[in-house]
């Protein structure tokens, strides 16, 4: 490995700006860290280069550790944002900066000087200064500058934000040429995802200081895993549906059969579809689709942009019931976009207003285990108060979802009751109360997969500790931990938790467990946590930990509802500053637990 | 780029709003006339006046007012202060500059204050603060008298003076110009694999080089003519602790009109000399256009 990062991080002025970065990149591999601005990219993007201490983690250039090596010692090559070219001095002397401070004869200087500067096709330009140079220009000198020893890794930050589209396009050639050419291992930050699809051979996406997924471009425009790049690499409609034993309903309408066999132990749950825009079909009615058809809707606007027509369709809830993941402000707008290429504007030509019938061509469902969130009440007023939490609204502003509201008067008696819920969708949030035990076990036996206690005082979390009772629960609880931790800058602690008599001989098997757990969420969530032992009742383990600090959330896994009720009720009647949120699969689902972070599913046109 | 008005033309016409009227092209007269009436009354005549005076018995009388050994060693001080106070100032001027521009630090602000303090305070204050910290009766006068050591009315004293007076002249010079060059250049040169006086003698002197010597001739030419402190702690010995604003004084109060004015001629030109200079350099640089 060219680049090897292990759980970077730098944190400043109490913020955490790079969150447990670990990555790798192989090489003479085009890297491109994507992101928007302040999402830490750049920040590690200057930790690789040595300007920039980490507060925790390791980082090796060529299995070499450079973690405590200075930027002087390390020797990349970096390029800026600003070119920051040495103003004084001639392009020449630009160039042969790093060689005259590596004593290299005059003779070689010049030859090398030669070569880096046909290498970015500026040849005869030697003597000028960087003023008197274009943009473009004075970023290809500092292009040649940053190649003159040799280095082995090449880092580029936002090498073409100050220039103007043409030139940007023409640099953007010459750097992928000079990187083929060279071989060198490249990582590139920029927010700019043309840009990013144009260069790379693999894109991380940063959002938050976390290092959401990396792939190949074309995988992770077509497979997201996480709303975030599902939004960020193009535009996405995200939309709830559930998916059954017949397949991918958008509200009454089921879509496919065929995708009844991957799932998530037979019980039917919400998810979360990417509808890309250009995947969508219109048409004057049902029955000229040519693909499945998921909803009625209104066209709201189209603007011509040249090769391809933009349009928001409004969908017509009542036909259908197909919602979108995010409402966007006014209650009940649901708009989605749609690119159509000149030829499908041609074959259908639309105006504003006109009915249309919407189909798909491919849907992709995201893997992450939570789809939205219903605030449960005993009454409207509580449940609409519960549904303003700022915690809550933050944390579906973030995954771009939506929060429903369900009034239950049953919730005031839950042990009572003889109602049977349906349709149970997403995270159930309920408020802090003293028999939250209560609701919260009457919530999961109806089939709610996850239930979030929410005091009104818990704020955003700094840290958010995983814990499960039993090892059947590990797979899901660690699936919904990286789905909530993508969207928090807090960062993540297991807790393995040992009775107290354990005796000499088991503690080994504890400490295995926490480092099985660790591999277990960074290879199949990706999602990096630190892990801590502690001996004791588990439940009064876990509330003296939350006692320690104020900003904390906890995250609990549970597969038998009778061990929780008996171990866990107090725990949940003092939830008073920290959210805690329950994630229950009956031990038999566990098998079927295998597809979550796994199921991908595509559907081609039928 | 080929063709079309150039980028600076451009600008500078999107700074100058409004229509070339009679009445503007009249306001903009007048402006003019009230600048260069204000400036030839205050500045042109007084500068006539100081060589008119100092020729006024003719050439020989002017230079022979400089062989006077009372002259010379006023010179020679204020030289010898100047050599002193000048060099150590660029150094502190240049520490202070890079820790606000380069570094976040508790007290940042505060220290920024501090560095403009000795142009608010009255210069005879901060003599007489030095007087009362050295002088016989000062905090550590005795003791610098067991140890047979003189700072007020001897060259030590002037020295911290003028230090005092000029201390902030290079640092703000500095301070803004760093800020605004940001860092970029001397990271680019440590990841190159430049050492630390490498990347400050190649690439961050020679940045901010002619800003550098625009605020060392403020700072010498402050320090020549500072007259309020350095009197309070000089004592006026005629040729051991004058310097030349004092000996100017000095021989005024004695009639010698030629004398006095001779030597402030010197100072005058000193003050042309700072100007020529700072011109040049702006135009070198043109930073403050921007």
């Amino acid at each position: 490995m060219s680049i090897t990062l292990d759980q970077v991080t730098k944190r400043y002025e109490g913020s955490t700006v790079v969150n447990d970065v670990s990555l790798e990149v192989g090489e003479g591999e085009f890297f491109v860290l994507l992101g928007p601005s302040g999402s830490g990219k750049s920040t590690l993007l200057r930790a690789i280069a040595g300007l920039t201490g980490v507060d925790h983690g390791r980082i090796a250039l060529h299995n070499q550790d450079v973690t405590h090596l200075s930027a002087r010692e390390r020797g990349v090559g970096l390029v800026f944002q600003n070119y920051a070219l040495f103003r004084h001095m001639t392009v020449a002397d630009n160039i042969e900066f790093a060689l005259r401070v590596r004593r290299m004869r005059r003779a070689e200087r010049i030859a090398r000087r030669k070569e880096l500067l046909r290498l970015v096709a500026l040849e005869g330009m030697d003597d000028r200064l960087p003023t008197q140079l274009s943009g473009g220009q004075q970023q290809r000198v500092a292009v040649a500058r940053a190649l003159a020893h040799k280095p082995q890794v090449l880092l580029l930050d936002e090498p073409f934000g100050a220039l103007d589209a043409k030139i940007r396009e023409e640099l953007r050639r010459t750097i992928r040429q000079v990187q083929r050419e060279l071989k060198i291992t490249t990582v590139l930050v920029t927010h700019d995802q043309e840009e990013a699809f144009a260069l790379a051979d693999r894109i991380g996406v940063m959002n938050l200081g976390r290092l959401l997924e990396t792939g190949r471009p074309d995988e992770l425009y077509a497979r997201p895993a996480t709303r975030f790049v599902a939004t960020f690499l193009g535009a996405a409609n995200l939309l709830l549906a559930r998916q059954t034993p017949q397949g991918i309903h958008f509200g009454a309408m089921p879509v496919n059969a065929r995708l009844a066999e991957r799932l998530d132990g037979g019980r039917s749950h919400e998810v979360v579809a990417v509808l890309r825009p250009e995947e969508i079909e219109l048409a004057p009615t049902r029955d000229t689709l040519k693909t499945n058809y998921i909803a009625q809707g209104v066209v709201e606007e189209t603007i011509f942009t040249g090769a391809l027509e933009r349009m928001r369709v409004r969908l017509d809830h009542g036909s259908t019931g197909a919602q979108l993941a995010a409402t966007d402000g006014n209650a009940g707008a649901s708009i989605i976009e749609v690119t159509r290429t000149q030829h499908e504007h041609r074959t259908f030509p639309v105006s504003l207003g006109q009915a249309v019938a919407i189909g798909v061509r491919r849907i992709h469902v995201l893997p992450t285990p939570l789809s939205s969130y219903t605030a449960w009440a005993p009454d409207a007023a509580a449940a609409a108060r519960l549904a303003e939490h700022p915690f809550l609204a933050e944390l579906a502003a973030r995954m771009k979802t939506r929060i429903a509201c369900r009034p239950e008067p049953a919730l005031d008696n839950p042990i009572d009751s003889d109602v049977q819920l349906d349709n149970i969708s997403g995270v159930a949030v309920i408020e802090a109360h003293p028999e939250a035990i209560d609701r919260i076990e009457w919530l999961l036996h109806n089939g709610a997969g996850e239930v979030m206690v929410l005091p009104p005082l818990a704020g955003a979390p700094h840290r958010v500790l995983i814990h499960w009772a039993d090892d059947s629960a590990r797979r899901s609880t660690l699936a919904v931990a990286a789905s909530l931790l993508r969207h928090v800058t807090a960062e993540a602690v297991y807790l393995g938790i040992l009775p107290q008599n354990v005796s000499d001989t088991q503690r080994p098997m504890g400490v295995r467990s926490l480092l099985d757990a660790r591999s277990e969420a960074q290879a199949v969530h990706g999602l990096d946590m630190r892990t801590e032992l502690r001996f004791g009742v588990a439940a009064e383990e876990l509330r003296r930990q939350l006692e320690d600090a104020p900003e904390q959330m906890l995250i609990l896994g549970i597969s038998d509802l009778d061990a929780l009720h008996e171990g866990y009720g107090p725990l949940f009647a003092g939830a008073t500053r920290h959210a805690m949120m329950v994630v229950y699969r009956p031990a038999g689902e566990a098998a079927g637990q295998q597809l979550i972070g796994e199921e991908r599913l595509a559907m081609s046109e039928s | 780029m080929a063709g079309g008005p150039s980028k600076a033309l451009l600008a500078e016409l999107a700074t100058r709003p409004g229509r070339d009227t009679l009445a503007s092209t009249a306001t903009k007269g007048a402006f003019i006339a009230v600048s260069l009436l204000f400036l030839a009354a205050l500045l042109f005549a007084p500068l006539v006046m100081v060589f008119a005076t100092a020729l006024s018995k003719g050439v020989l009388p002017y230079l022979q007012s400089f062989q006077d050994a009372d002259t010379v060693a006023a010179i020679r001080l204020t030289l010898v202060t100047a050599a002193i106070v000048v060099p150590l100032n660029t150094v502190f001027g240049i520490a202070a500059a890079w820790a606000i521009a380069k570094f976040e630090f508790r007290g940042k602000s505060v220290l920024i204050t501090l560095i403009d303090l000795p142009i608010a305070v009255s210069p005879v204050i901060a003599g007489l603060i030095y007087v009362l910290l050295f002088g016989i009766q000062g905090w550590f006068g005795l003791w610098l008298q067991e140890h047979n050591f003189s700072i007020i009315f001897a060259l030590p004293g002037i020295v911290i003076a003028t230090l005092f007076v000029t201390l902030p002249y290079v640092a703000r010079e500095l301070i803004p110009l760093m800020q605004q060059l940001g860092n970029d250049e001397e990271e680019a040169a440590i990841t190159l694999g430049a050492g630390g006086l490498m990347t400050f003698f190649r690439v961050t002197l020679p940045k901010i080089r002619w800003g550098l010597v625009y605020g060392v001739i403020l700072c010498n030419a402050r320090a020549m003519g500072e007259f309020g402190a350095v009197s309070v702690v000089s004592g006026h010995i005629r040729g051991l602790t004058t310097t030349m604003p004092l000996h100017v004084e000095i021989l005024y109060n004695e009639y010698n009109f030629v004398g006095a004015f001779a030597v402030a001629s010197l100072l005058t030109l000193l003050a042309v000399l700072t100007l020529v200079i700072k011109t040049l350099v702006e135009w070198r640089t043109g930073y403050r256009k921007r």
